[in-house]
């Protein structure tokens, strides 16, 4: 009889999913996993990271509009003077290759100086409110802290589109767009 | 007296306290303000940069202030403006 046979199909599938999570249970308490930083996540699990990361982003960011005029020169030392201040000892400059936190956090902080050639959505306005979002609200368990508490919308646009312009950049030319100076403290 | 002492102490530590929430103030990074090196702007071919693009115009303005050629007018700072972060969980950069 088919009724019967989904039943006994049924109660399998709901020992084998106990055993799961027992197992699960079991693996989580025995201290196995390997917490460091210097041990790799396995294929399946960076792919699984990666998925949830972008999805979760995607829908996040789904309403937030890019403001216009965003790459005019006053944006660019704004946001300039920012992410040298806050960003380039973890996300580099042109000229720098690697500092502490590249060759320590995991997953290790992107180099922003280099046109993203694995990063394909960081093209165009996508890519821009993909990198509104993330530096406003952080990423959870990595060491990319959110920046929203203390700083406002327009600091951070400032930075996305300072982001734009970055790899682009000779290293004198970096030092010039991010140097504070003695008058360029107007933050508005 | 002890409790002069105690509450001395405790309006130090919010002092210091106060002092770091506004960490992330951009006044708060002039102490480590560079000023940019503009000697690579003025060995460059003026004829040659396009001043359409806003990376060389940034660093026109940026090289400008050095040169103390005066805009004044044109980037007079709002550095006393406040700016408690609006917080309020708007993502429009708009307001
Ligand atoms: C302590 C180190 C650290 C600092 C400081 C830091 N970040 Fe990050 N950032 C990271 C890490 C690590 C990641 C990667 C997270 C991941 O892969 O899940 C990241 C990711 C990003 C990304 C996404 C890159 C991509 O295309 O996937 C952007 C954009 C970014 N950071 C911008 C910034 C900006 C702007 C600042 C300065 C305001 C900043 N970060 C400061 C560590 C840092
Ligand atoms: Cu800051």
């Amino acid at each position: 009889m088919t009724a019967r046979k989904i039943f006994s199909f049924g109660k399998y599938l709901l020992i084998a999913a106990g055993v799961t999570v027992l197992g699960g249970l079991a693996f989580l308490y025995s201290g196995l996993y390997p917490m460091g930083a210097d041990v790799p996540h396995n294929t399946l699990t960076i792919w699984a990271l990666e998925t949830l990361r972008e999805r979760s982003i995607v829908r996040a960011a789904s309403d937030i509009e890019v403001p216009e005029d965003l790459g005019s020169s006053d944006h660019l030392l704004k946001g300039g003077a920012d992410y040298n201040d806050m960003c380039a000892g973890c996300h580099l400059k042109p000229g720098k290759m690697q500092s502490d936190f590249t060759l320590g956090l995991y997953p290790a902080p992107p180099n922003l100086a280099l046109h993203g050639d694995e990063h394909d959505h960081d093209e165009g306005q996508n890519g821009q409110v993909r990198r509104f979002w993330i530096i406003k609200h952080g990423i959870k368990a990595s060491g990319m802290p959110a920046w929203g508490p203390g700083h406002d919308d327009e600091r951070i646009w400032n930075m996305v589109a300072f982001l734009d312009r970055l790899p682009t950049l000779s290293p004198e030319q970096y030092q010039i767009l991010t140097a504070r100076g003695e008058t360029n403290v107007d933050d508005n | 007296m002890k409790t002069k002492t105690l509450s001395f102490a405790i309006a130090l530590s919010t002092f210091a306290f106060a002092l770091s929430a506004q960490a992330h103030d951009p006044k708060e990074h002039m102490k480590d303000a560079e000023n940019p090196d503009c000697s690579a702007m003025k060995n460059m071919d003026h004829s040659k940069m396009d001043m359409d693009d806003p990376v060389m115009q940034a660093m026109m303005k940026q090289c400008m202030q050095d040169m103390q050629h005066d805009e004044a007018s044109e980037s007079d700072g709002h550095a006393d403006e406040e700016h408690e972060a609006d917080t309020d969980g708007e993502e429009s950069a708009e307001e």
